[in-house]
């Protein structure tokens, strides 16, 4: 019983950390930038497709790949923010205009990588993501400990880009008040644009780190559209500790759910502790 | 040591809002370390001029720049964040923090302009010493100060990005009487520890002339007075009847 107790929350914490990749680039978007991105979850199975296409062709470890292919993922970003900016959020028409364009630009990833990758199941074989790992009654293999760790070393990244440098405090104040910002000498519409490229590199990493855990297919990103929303909110918009936290509290939640009633039960589970979470402190965990 | 602000020159200046027109014709200057009281009472401009400088208000017609060295800098067209990056700082009317930052993240990012980067550290040292209680709450949000101190956090934001013309836009507005003075008695002390050239919208006429060089009346978006001296501003005539209504 105590094993398989351990276990269990040894599984969630790894799980939930992997969840907090996922999230982050929401939180970032959403919380900072007050888009509803919900295409992130396709960006994150671009981003899966792409390490799985470099270790395929060039036999690049899936997650070097993700953190090699981040530029790219930047870019891909900041030209979807300009679209956006251009052609809602200037107009004030940023509301359900502008989340109707995201669930476009979801739909388009899904469709794409239909086409190019067909619907099949692809995974990768790295032999050392089967060694098991742990202490006394715990094991986890790497498959889930190096997940774990790659999220915590980008969330250390994210958090000291956006609380140390000029640029990610301007990130963190464009949503409060543009005008006085440009009074700063900060183009508000520049540090979006940068900070939206920033959120879609997660992805590129995100979506890495989902292949390591588990094979891929091109609609698979819907799943997680509901539980990445949940855990921003839960978290507290506009704080990155909140978002990890909150993540991590999402996988210990489902993990134990899982182990004790079965893994049909996890989500249902999840998402009630959720809702009472919210009902209790609306604000998030760490919201301010 | 010689101030070396450049020279803030306003020329024809009109601007409005729909049909509303707010200013016409205001020709105006600011010196190289004066301080010069824009004085007016509500809705008669002061709000309007000063945006209008910074590029958050298009001017309908006339012109503004910066002379320097016998060069001109034409500011009107643009854009508020250039105008800023050349040295010209605003304290906003309504203060304009962002409330859920910290104190000292507000102080930072106003040196977010190239050439304050590299002085924040020792600005932010002077703005703790020049305002001490920032210096305690420096880990408070900004949006959970008093009023007073958040005039002043304004104040030391905008000093933070080491402007040479520093704008203020009322900032005895909401403040309790003795905050008042001793606001205008900061702001008069920030211009000389830092040579800087200000401009100053006041509706408290007796507070702004006390520190005030000169300054202009505005009345309903012109300037119909000119007080060279603060002696001129205060037996003025038109000062008298209808600014102050005695
Ligand atoms: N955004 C706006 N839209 C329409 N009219 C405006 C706007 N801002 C100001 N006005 C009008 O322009 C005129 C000048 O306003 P302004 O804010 O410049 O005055 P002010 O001297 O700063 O007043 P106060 O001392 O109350 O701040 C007023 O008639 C005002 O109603
Ligand atoms: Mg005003």
């Amino acid at each position: 019983m105590f094993d398989l107790l351990a276990n269990a929350i040894v599984a969630g914490l790894l799980l939930g950390g992997f969840y907090a990749a996922v999230t982050v680039g929401l939180s970032i978007a959403f919380g900072f930038l007050d888009i509803v991105n919900i295409a992130h979850p396709g960006f994150i199975m671009l981003g899966a497709f792409a390490a799985w296409f470099a270790n395929d062709q060039w036999g690049i470890d899936p997650i070097v790949a993700g953190v090699l292919f981040t530029p790219i993922f930047f870019v891909a970003g900041a030209i979807v923010y300009r679209v956006y900016h251009v052609s809602f959020e200037r107009r004030g028409d940023a509301g359900l205009r502008g989340l109707a364009f995201f669930f476009g630009v979801l739909f388009l990833t899904e469709v794409v990588l239909l086409l190019l990758f067909s619907a099949d199941y692809r995974g990768v074989d790295m032999p050392y993501l089967e060694t098991m790992i742990g202490a006394g009654p715990v094991a986890v293999p790497l498959r889930m400990v190096v997940p774990f760790l790659v999220s915590l070393a980008m969330f250390a990244v994210l958090q000291l880009a956006f609380n140390r440098t000029f640029l990610g405090r301007a990130i963190r104040a464009v949503s409060q008040d543009q005008l006085a910002l440009r009074l700063m000498a900060a183009n508000p519409v520049r540090v979006k644009e940068i900070a939206f490229g920033i959120a879609v590199a997660t992805a590129s990493v995100a979506g890495a780190l989902l292949l390591t855990i588990a094979p891929i297919d091109p609609s698979m990103g819907r799943d997680y559209i509901g539980r990445v929303f949940a855990i921003a909110v839960l978290g507290g918009l506009g704080s990155l500790t909140g978002t990890l936290l909150a993540a991590i509290t999402l996988g210990v939640a489902e993990s134990l759910t899982a182990t004790f009633y079965g893994p049909s039960w996890s989500p249902a589970v999840a998402f009630g502790a959720l809702l009472i979470a919210l009902v209790v402190r609306p604000s998030g965990l760490l919201g301010r | 040591m010689p101030i070396s602000a450049p020279r803030l020159v306003v020329e024809g200046l009109s601007a409005g809002y729909g049909a509303v027109r707010a200013l016409e014709d205001v020709t105006l200057s600011l010196e190289p370390g004066e301080t010069v009281a824009l004085l007016g009472t509500s809705g008669n401009g002061k709000s309007t001029l000063i945006n209008a400088i910074m590029g958050l208000v298009r001017p309908r017609a006339g012109a503004v720049y910066l002379e320097e060295d016998g060069r001109r800098t034409a500011l009107a067209g643009s854009r508020t964040e250039a105008i800023a990056d050349l040295g010209l700082a605003l304290v906003p009317e309504g203060r304009r923090l962002f409330p859920k930052l910290t104190v000292e993240e507000n102080l930072l990012l106003g040196a977010y302009r190239g050439a304050a980067r590299a002085l924040r550290v020792d600005r932010i040292a002077e703005c703790f010493d020049a305002f001490p209680v920032l210096k305690d709450r420096r880990r408070q949000l900004a949006g959970n100060m008093s009023g007073g101190e958040q005039q002043m956090l304004a104040l030391a934001r905008a000093l933070m990005s080491a402007p040479r013309i520093l704008l203020v836009d009322e900032p005895s507005v909401g403040l309790a009487p003795i905050l008042v003075a001793r606001m205008i008695d900061t702001i008069a002390a920030v211009k000389e520890r830092y040579r800087l050239s200000v401009l100053m919208a006041e509706q408290n006429f007796h507070q702004a002339v006390r520190i005030a060089d000169r300054g202009y009346v505005l009345v309903h978006g012109r300037i119909e007075f000119e007080g060279r001296t603060a002696n001129e501003l205060r037996n003025s005539e038109l000062v008298r009847t209808y600014y102050l209504g005695t």
